[in-house]
């Protein structure tokens, strides 16, 4: 196993793809996080003590950026052997299909969570500089932006395992359909369709069901630390929906690489 | 460049995934438009905050009245000594109007705190008359068909302001001072909603030279006061008596009254609250119908990248360059075949979704008179079929251009979607006016062009609360540099 791991880790490095995807991931997401804090002032609220704006999740709003770029490396993980048709080489050196779905699966999930792990940090750190300039002071009896605080806590440890979900789902899904664009194509249209119908309509009753079981939308509720009364659906019970789709995928997955030819 | 276009043409309408793509955008407009257009309603006809105006449309008519009656020509005199700033659009000076009823047509000159001189007529109509304020001479002359609006700094040297058509009114109208000042809103947004809550402010202004002129011979009136109100609806009625209890924060209830107003030694001092003007609703259902052809705009801008991506994937883009070796000519027609074609798809389903759209609206109470069924035909609505078809038309071309900087599929198509899909999410939950620097710079502005009436910020989705021409501005800037970038790339590349 740890001669698979370590082979698959070294295909996952050489692609110089991936440490682009890596760098981009983590910028894009601090720098919408840092762009949107910079943005977000108490000079809209009620008055300047009284705003209820969720820094936070704000904070962490570059998560919808760095999803992306991780869709984008969850697939090309799997997709670009196909394309350049080393899936052969792969699966004659090492004929136990699941041992090397098993690999790819560890790999690309520990570079998600890295991913997460460093954006999530970095948002947090760029937004707690930001924040207190523009009025959410600890003076003003804003609580600032920190891990002790347990709201915050779940909601940066949420959004970590988010974004490794995302990369799972995605190399699921590349699993299934071994096309670049094709899989890119199923992974936006799964996580963008369901919101975006949820724009459009306005009953309610259907907004509600969205938001509940549609991946995005529910897997996002883990960074809400206020209102928790008004989600759809709880914060860690909305990251399992998540967990739950990422979880379908990766095991049609594995059942299409076990039974398919390559 | 016939031949070439022709091949294009070709190559885009022949690949049958990409067919259904451009028309399964109709298709989703469709039905998004049943679904969303069936499954909303409105109450805004129980519930009005508006009076009916003469055209049948939904307008605001309360202010302070202090007249008497006229029969055939004549004028009427007052200058304005001075106005308090209670609001920008407060407004202070001389009015004839059609009795003293609510919605009733009118013409007024006044003098505003921020906005300088205005004459008004019947809601829909106002003429700038510069920029001056307190203390000013304002004269009001009817003489046939028009009135007509001077107005003077001395009361000796008269300026006229303009002239409008009072055709419609009767013979005896009532003239006089008025006082207005609107209600001071406020907007709350959150990632909620948006929530509008109103006060009411209360003007105050004095008045002195104040001189009726009548062309016939008329009997000596004295001054009668009257606050316009709108009258109440059966059911807010309801709701005023089941809230009796607490009379606070309710509006004062209809059809006139005596008003407030002093007079010593010719010298008027008068206290108005409302507004005079149009009084739409800030939901458009212009923008309401245009909005379900959103998600159809995965299906365009997918397109517009495979277009060229297909073609390095494939190899076939050197068979294309063999055969046309200018090879800028030959995205240029790339451009205008993708660009073309998806603009008529946007048409096609825009006008699909306002066909489908509006009667089914109309039967879930958005209804005239709160909502007057807009034309097909009218100017605004017109304006946002286009946009919104130039905005599908932009995004597919944005997606070629990406495309053909990135050559890859899958990158550019998550480029585009980054784009203009994910700042309408991001959008949502941020304060108004980062939300709008958001839209202003990426291409997701292109929404603004969805909406007919003009920009507001009392509605929730922050993408109708900037100009719909800076919007699609947007997106044509990211479109003309991506296929600028690309055509530079395209002549100094490789092939493959």
């Amino acid at each position: 196993m740890t001669r698979t791991l370590r082979a698959e880790w070294v295909k996952l490095r050489t692609v110089p793809s991936t440490a682009w995807l890596v760098l981009a991931a983590v910028a894009f997401t601090v720098a919408l996080g840092a762009l949107v804090a910079t943005g977000t002032s108490t000079e809209h609220c009620p008055t300047p003590s009284t705003c209820d704006s969720d820094t936070t999740k704000l904070s962490l709003i570059g998560v919808h950026l760095g999803q992306l770029t991780l869709a984008v490396l969850g697939v090309i993980a799997m997709t670009n052997e196909y394309a350049t048709r080393l899936i052969h080489v792969t699966l004659t050196a090492m004929p136990h299909r699941i041992a090397v779905w098993a690999a790819k699966t560890t790999l690309v999930a520990a570079v998600g969570l890295t991913v997460g792990a460093l954006s999530v940090a970095g948002s947090l750190l760029a937004a707690g500089r930001i924040l207190p300039h523009n009025g959410f002071t600890a003076a003003q009896g804003y609580a600032q932006l920190s891990l002790a605080d347990e709201p915050t806590r779940r909601a940066a440890i949420g959004t970590v395992l988010y974004l490794g979900l995302i990369a799972l789902l995605s190399l699921g899904v590349a699993a299934i359909v071994r096309d670049t664009a094709g899989s890119i194509s199923v992974v936006l249209a799964l996580l963008y369709i369901a919101p975006m119908a949820r724009l459009m309509v306005s009953d309610p009753r259907w907004q509600h069901r969205i938001d509940k079981y549609a991946p995005m939308t529910a897997g996002l509720s883990v960074q809400a630390t206020r209102g928790l009364g008004s989600l759809a659906i709880g914060p860690w019970a909305g990251l399992g929906v998540l967990a739950c789709y990422a979880a379908g995928a990766l095991l049609l997955g594995a059942v299409l690489f076990k039974v398919r030819d390559a | 460049m016939r031949r070439l276009l022709r091949s294009e043409w070709t190559k885009l309408w022949s690949v049958r995934r990409w067919a259904i793509a451009m028309f399964g955008m109709i298709a989703l407009t469709v039905v998004f438009i049943v679904l969303t257009s069936n499954s909303g309603s409105s109450n805004a006809n129980d519930y009005p905050d508006f009076v009916v105006g003469p055209t049948g449309r939904p307008v605001t008519d309360e202010f302070e009245f202090v007249h008497q009656s006229l029969t055939g020509d004549g004028s009427v005199t007052a200058r304005v000594a001075t106005q308090t700033n209670s609001h920008e659009w407060a407004g202070a000076g001389v009015i004839m109007k059609d009795g003293v009823k609510s919605g009733s047509r009118y013409t007024a000159l006044m003098v505003t705190p921020s906005h300088g001189v205005r004459l008004s007529s019947d809601y829909y109509t106002t003429v700038d008359g510069g920029s001056a304020g307190a203390p000013q001479w304002l004269r009001l002359t009817r003489s046939g068909t028009s009135i007509s609006g001077y107005r003077s700094a001395d009361g000796v040297t008269w300026q006229q302001v303009g002239t409008v058509d009072a055709h419609r009114l009767p013979a005896t109208i009532e003239v006089g001072l008025f006082v207005s000042s609107p209600e001071a809103l406020k907007v709350e947004r959150s990632a909620g909603g948006t929530s509008v809550s109103g006060h009411a402010t209360q003007g105050e202004a004095t008045f002195d030279g104040v001189r009726i002129e009548s062309a016939q011979a008329r009997p000596d009136q004295s001054w009668i006061g009257t606050a316009l109100f709108r009258p109440l609806t059966p059911a807010q009625q309801a709701d005023v008596d089941r809230a009796k209890a607490q009379p606070q924060g309710q509006r004062k209830p209809s059809g006139g009254g005596p008003g407030t107003f002093r007079e010593s030694n010719g010298t008027f001092t008068v206290f108005g609250s409302g507004a005079i003007g149009p009084r739409e609703p800030a939901d458009d259902m212009v923008e309401y119908a245009l909005f379900s052809t959103f998600l159809g705009l995965l299906a365009i801008l997918a397109v517009g990248v495979l277009f060229i991506t297909s073609e390095y994937r494939r190899g076939l883009i050197r068979t294309t360059f063999a055969a046309t070796p200018a090879r800028g000519r030959v995205l240029a027609a790339k451009a205008v075949v993708i660009g073309g074609s998806s603009f008529v798809i946007g048409l096609v389903a825009c006008v699909v979704a306002i066909v489908i759209g509006f009667p089914n609206m109309k039967r879930h109470g958005l209804a005239p008179p709160a909502y007057p069924t807009p034309s097909l035909t009218e100017g605004t609505t017109v304006r946002a079929i286009l946009l919104t078809s130039a905005f599908v038309a932009l995004v597919a071309l944005f997606g070629l251009g990406v495309g053909t900087i990135m050559r890859r599929s899958a990158g550019a198509i998550t480029t585009v979607i980054a784009l203009v899909i994910l700042p309408v999410f991001v959008a949502v939950p941020l304060p108004l006016s980062t939300a709008q620097w958001l839209l202003r710079l990426t291409p997701a502005g292109g929404l603004a062009a969805e909406r007919a009436k003009p920009p507001s910020i009392e509605v929730a989705e922050p993408w109708a609360t900037i100009s719909p021409w800076v919007g699609i501005g947007a997106v044509a800037a990211y479109a003309a540099v991506a296929l600028a970038v690309g055509t530079w790339l395209i002549r100094r590349r490789d092939t493959a």
